[in-house]
């Protein structure tokens, strides 16, 4: 194989991400852009797709595929304000399938957009102060943090270095002002200079996430840097650094895995603290792989050159030493759903959005309810690595009106009567957006729990917490393999059952059946439940119970 | 032989003729029936000296009458005539009664409707008021056999000119689509006859030597291979692209086929259950007997019939009924026949139903054995209910493995240039199934010309034509340049006559570099607003007046460098 993969060299002479991507625009043949474009245009936080529903018919019909564009907006720690998600509902009303899909990484996503809306999709957003530079591509992601500000009274504190890490680690091109929003082309190329990711950029995509315990809801081991809020009596002392993490696999690619974050010390300042992150990234940038992707994260770096190793090279970068990590305990990865106050007294509402699809539908009109929550400007909207909705920093005299309109638009109802284990459960979106898919998620995964349900009521388990989470391939979107109940498509129709996983994110699942249809899982199902309500200890979870019984071995 | 009556005119014309004469007769005969070329001998015929004046008028729609009138009248000079050539829409019509000697060569349209140049014409004549009593006269009439009102407005204009007192110094001619041999014929004759003196024959007798022409079309079956429906669900259109399987079809790109549609089956059980008539039960039509089932769903037209059948519908069934446009099945509920016996009666007027032509999508070169359409479903609204047209609902509800019946409608006029010829086309709609053969077979032929394509449509997502085809086209560097109009995908509407403008310039150098346009899809409104675009170009970026624009235009239809099949 060669030393640089194709991307690679898409990357360099991308001139900072410009690509062909204008004379892509003008081609009015297609719906399409130009081949290389496509890996370009995902740093500017856009995929092309097609409709893959449509394919054979379209064929037949003499028409190209269904393409069009899915746009993923920068909101690092998930956080919009009432008018940004006005706009947004706007936005999505006019160029795009209309639902708003809350992501796994605690922000938006809409599909459909067609090429010659593009563009006026950005200006929208723009015009609200948003944009998604950054939110694909071989760079830093979304900057996850904890989104329950009941977590602590200096939530507001931890919750502003989502900010500054996803500041910190931008890219210097203004590619994506010049493309989109038609500013003047720059003159002064040395402005563009981009210390950090040279022309190279990274060797792949690179995601971090902060956590505040003892919740664990952004799955802080998922990512490539994980940081641990570390407080002591109300004050942030610090924080635990994680690396390696990273959830994807290839099937029959016995060199691709997934792993969880390894925990290499405590940084006990902001400085420190910003430093560090930005060095593991200058590391990875220099000694990641670049010619095979599928071992271009950080984990395998890590693991191809030894945690040790990896440690003095931060050192010699950042020219400090970290200090030995602090204790810390998870004992969550969920949303609170319901009302609830944070330290401050103002109130937050936590609706459940199944698969984060915002939309509205027969009984619940979730999509119209925010709106109109929206409207009365007294609440923002956070989002959780759930894929479900905060309506929160509301002051306890507007709470009475929002709370109107949940009971109005059946929000509220919804949110209660939902039962537990379809509240833990999270999927992907997959079929037919995504071209990676090999089987249904997020379509399917609410039937499957609809039978699952039943099941848990017939051994009287309906109240446990277990994490099911479902995948359309081994990408582990909805992080499949950091479930107790992990399904990861295989084919159309099939999934590999892996159970094992822990409740809290510390442990990862294993296969227990390969490539099974419904009528398999439900079965298995049935006789593991079956054992588990009459020999589990008290409070014992489905996923430590699975390991005693060896059904899998870890 | 010969029943009485002809065996009469025959000897009268015998008798009347002098050596010469039956010399060329006896050829003249001899070349309808080998159907050649007819002998030039009339050319030679001794000229009286002092020069006759001529009127020759010509109502044309595609252009034939007109080809044949201006050939004609350089003839007639080249026999020392003074030939006034006119084509109907010029004409002033106050001129006719001072008409020594008119000539009409006119062509049938629509469904036995006079050519739009000829309307006022027709409409003139029919008006009586006047008389045309010293004036002698002959038509020529341009038709299509395959058309079951053949030369109709040809016979309508020769009757009528009779009626008004003139005299028909040569029976009408009615030529079918290869007109050349019959037009020589006919004038021929009509020089011959200008020089006796005084006019020998008595009008109202009638020579028809091919009186009741026969179609010479080959007619062709074809089986449904493919047949979809080319745009995507969402669409408020309907065009569905057919294959059909049919060996040695002798066409080339440029023509279209003619196909007569079938009446909805339930509909021709509603009629036969309505009158009584046992549908198994023979009644004759075009020389042949049928059952009657077969006649009311292959034969004859039921639907949307001409006032002129009303009326004869009205003389059967004795009843008094407004000459409007009507379908049978309301006839027959509103006006009964009063039995079976009667509706056979009705049988016998019912005009034969129309073919419909559709431009061949395919090419000889690229789609050997098959022949490819593209048909729009034909829908409008009739008070309120929405109604699709009977041939464009017939294709569009084929499914594959059904055979269908159809001939081939050549289109001279309608023909690739030179392989190193430049080719613009412009082809909204339907318009893209000429080009889609263009291409194809210019591909398959390796032509180097340039290809320039202008294609519109209503939505890009929904409506686009043969995308994949024209991509495939463009990239392999067949099609140089693809121009697009998608009228509905913005608020102002956008139609390919707008992007020629913003083209203007580009278009003007390629036609400055010889290149041929071509124009096919619908005639009105597209057509005329491509055409007035065009002689703005002229105008603007050749830096022509008005009326050099229009002669320079003139000039290139005379070089066939812009030609048209529109509808
Ligand atoms: C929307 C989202 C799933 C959801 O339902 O929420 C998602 C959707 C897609 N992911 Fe993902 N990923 C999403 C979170 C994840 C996560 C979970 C996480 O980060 O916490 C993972 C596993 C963690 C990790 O990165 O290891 C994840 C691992 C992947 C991978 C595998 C990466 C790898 O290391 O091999 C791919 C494929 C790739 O990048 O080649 C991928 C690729 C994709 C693409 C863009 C498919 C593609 O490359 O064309 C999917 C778009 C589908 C669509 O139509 O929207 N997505 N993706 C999540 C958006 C997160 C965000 O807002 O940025
Ligand atoms: C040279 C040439 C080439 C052509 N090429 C193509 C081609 O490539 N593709 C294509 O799709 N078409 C083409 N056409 C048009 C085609 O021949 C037909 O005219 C068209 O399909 C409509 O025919 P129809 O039998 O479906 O509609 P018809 O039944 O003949 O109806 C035609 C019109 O008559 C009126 N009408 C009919 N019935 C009624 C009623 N009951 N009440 C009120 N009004 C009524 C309506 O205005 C209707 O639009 C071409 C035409 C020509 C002359
Ligand atoms: C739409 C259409 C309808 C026609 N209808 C008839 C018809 O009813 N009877 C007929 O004899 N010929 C019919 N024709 C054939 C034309 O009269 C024939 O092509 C003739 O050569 C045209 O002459 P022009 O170019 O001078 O108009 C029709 C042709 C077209 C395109
Ligand atoms: S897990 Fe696979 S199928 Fe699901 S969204 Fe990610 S890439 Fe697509």
């Amino acid at each position: 194989m060669s030393d640089k993969s194709a991307i690679e060299k898409i990357k360099e002479a991308s001139v900072h991400l410009r690509g062909t991507l204008k004379e892509s625009l003008k081609d009015e043949l297609t719906g399409a852009i130009r081949e290389d474009d496509q890996a370009v245009i995902k740093f500017h936080g856009m995929y092309q797709q097609d409709d893959r529903d449509r394919r054979e018919e379209r064929a037949e019909k003499k028409l190209e595929r269904l393409y069009s564009f899915m746009i993923r907006l920068r909101l690092p720690g998930g956080f919009l304000t009432p008018e940004q998600w006005i706009a947004v509902y706007d936005i999505a009303g006019e160029h795009s399938t209309g639902v708003i899909k809350i992501t796994s990484r605690q922000t938006l996503q809409l599909h459909g957009i067609i090429k010659s809306d593009i563009k006026p999709t950005i200006k929208a957003f723009s015009e609200a102060k948003l944009d998604s530079i950054a939110t694909c591509g071989d760079i830093n992601r979304n900057v996850l943090c904890s989104s329950h500000p009941k977590q602590s009274p200096i939530h507001e504190e931890v919750f502003g270095y989502a900010d500054k890490i996803s500041q910190l680690l931008m890219p210097k091109t203004k590619a994506y002002y010049e493309i989109w929003l038609d500013e003047e082309i720059l003159v002064d190329k040395k402005e563009e200079e981009d210390p950090l990711y040279q022309e190279r950029y990274l060797p792949r995509k690179f995601k971090i996430a902060i956590a505040i315990p003892p919740n664990n809801d952004v799955d802080v081991f998922a990512n490539d840097i994980g940081l641990i809020a570390v407080i002591e009596n109300d004050v942030l002392k610090g924080f635990n650094i994680a690396i390696g993490g990273g959830l994807s696999s290839t099937h029959g690619n016995p060199e691709t895995y997934p792993r969880l974050a390894t925990v290499i010390g405590f940084a006990d300042s902001e400085e420190k603290t910003l430093k560090a992150v930005y060095e593991i990234a200058t590391i990875q940038r220099d000694y990641g792989n670049r010619a095979d992707r599928k071992l271009a994260r950080l984990k395998y770096t890590l693991d191809k050159y030894g945690v040790e190793w990896f440690v003095k090279e931060l050192e010699t970068r950042t020219g400090f030493s970290l200090e030995p990590a602090k204790e810390f305990v998870f004992n969550s990865r969920k949303d609170f759903f319901g009302w609830d106050t944070n330290a401050d007294g103002l109130f937050y509402y936590t609706a459940f959005v199944e698969n984060g699809r915002i939309l509205d539908d027969q009984n619940t009109k979730l999509k119209s309810a925010l709106l109109a929550i929206a409207k009365t400007g007294k609440a923002n909207f956070r989002f959780t690595c759930n894929q479900n909705v905060i309506i929160s920093d509301v002051l306890p005299g507007a709470k009475d009106a929002i709370d109107d309109i949940l009971t109005e638009y059946g929000i509220n109802g919804h949110t209660e009567n939902t039962s537990v284990i379809r509240k833990n459960s999270m999927a992907c979106v997959a079929f037919p957006t995504c071209p990676l898919a090999l089987a249904e998620a997020q379509r399917y995964l609410p039937s499957l729990i609809d039978k699952i349900e039943l099941l848990l009521g017939k051994y009287s388990l309906s109240e446990e917490e277990i994490i099911i989470r479902m995948t359309g391939c081994p990408n582990g979107c909805a992080r499949s393999y950091a479930a107790e109940i992990g399904f990861v498509g295989t084919a159309y129709g099939k999934y590999n059952m892996h159970i094992g996983g822990d409740r809290i994110g510390e442990r990862l699942n294993k296969i227990y059946k390969e490539n099974i249809g419904e009528e398999e899982i439900l079965q298995s199902l049935d006789g593991l439940f079956n054992i588990y309500s009459s020999q589990k200890q008290t409070s014992e979870t489905f996923g430590d119970f699975s390991l005693r019984q060896k059904w899998v071995t870890i | 032989m010969l029943d009485g009556r002809k065996q009469q005119i025959l000897s009268e014309l015998v008798n009347g003729s002098d050596r010469d004469e039956l010399v060329w007769i006896n050829g003249y005969i001899s070349a309808i029936i080998h159907k050649q070329e007819v002998p030039v001998a009339v050319e030679s015929v001794t000229v009286n000296t002092s020069p006759q004046k001529i009127t020759l008028v010509y109502g044309t729609e595609t252009g034939n009458s007109k080809r044949v009138a201006t050939e004609l009248a350089a003839k007639a000079k080249k026999n020392n005539l003074l030939v006034k050539l006119a084509s109907l829409d010029q004409y002033r019509l106050t001129d006719i009664t001072r008409e020594e000697n008119l000539f009409v060569v006119i062509s049938t349209q629509g469904d036995g409707e006079p050519p739009v140049a000829a309307q006022k014409f027709y409409d003139h004549i029919h008006r009586n008021g006047f008389r045309l009593d010293q004036t002698r006269f002959s038509v020529l009439a341009l038709g299509d056999t395959s058309y079951p009102m053949f030369c109709k407005t040809g016979e309508e204009v020769d009757e009528q000119l009779e009626k008004l007192g003139a005299k028909r110094i040569v029976p009408i001619r009615k030529c079918d689509v290869d007109y050349e041999p019959d037009a020589e014929a006919w004038f021929s004759e009509v020089l011959r006859s200008l020089n006796e003196q005084p006019v020998a024959k008595p009008a109202g007798i009638k020579i028809q030597p091919q009186a009741e022409a026969k179609s010479n079309k080959k007619i062709y079956t074809g089986t449904v291979v493919g047949h979809v429906n080319l745009h995507d669900t969402g669409s408020s259109k309907e065009t569905w692209h057919i294959e059909l399987l049919a060996d040695e079809v002798d066409y080339l790109p440029g023509d279209s086929i003619g196909v007569v549609p079938q009446n909805p089956l339930a509909l021709v059980n509603q009629i036969i259950e309505l009158t009584g008539i046992s549908n198994d039960k023979k009644s004759r039509f075009k020389e042949a007997d049928h059952t009657v089932s077969d006649l009311l769903q292959n034969r004859l037209a039921i639907v949307y019939l001409h006032e002129r059948i009303i009326k004869k519908y009205s003389s059967i069934v004795q009843q008094d009924i407004p000459e409007i446009k009507m379908d049978l099945l309301n006839l027959l509920q509103l006006y009964p026949v009063k039995d079976a016996a009667q509706f056979e009666e009705v049988l016998q007027v019912l005009p034969a139903q129309s073919p419909r032509i559709y431009t061949i999508a395919s090419s000889p070169s690229a789609h050997n054995g098959e022949i490819h359409l593209t048909v729009e479903k034909d829908v409008f609204a009739v008070n309120e209910e929405t109604k699709a047209g009977l041939c464009s609902d017939y294709l569009g509800g084929l499914s594959v493995d059904q055979t269908i019946e159809f001939f081939v409608q050549k289109n001279k006029r309608f023909r690739l240039p030179a392989p190193d010829k430049n080719v613009l086309m412009i082809g909204p709609g339907t318009g893209i199934a000429a080009f889609r053969s263009f291409i194809s077979e210019r591909d398959a032929t390796g032509a180097k010309g340039k290809n320039w394509l202008f294609f519109g449509e209503e939505h890009f997502v929904s409506d686009f034509l043969y995308q994949t085809e024209i991509q495939d086209w463009y990239q392999t560097g067949v099609l140089n340049k693809v121009s697009l109009a998608f009228s509905k995908d913005q608020a102002e509407e956008i139609f390919v006559y707008d992007r020629m403008k913003e083209k203007g310039d580009e278009i003007f150098d390629w036609i400055r570099s010889g290149a041929y346009i071509y124009v096919c899809g619908q005639k009105a409104p597209m057509s005329v607003h491509v055409e007035n675009e065009l002689l703005s170009i002229l105008e603007v970026h050749g830096e022509l007046t008005k009326e050099n624009a229009k002669k320079y235009f003139e000039q290139m239809k005379q070089e066939g460098r812009y030609s048209k099949d529109v509808y």
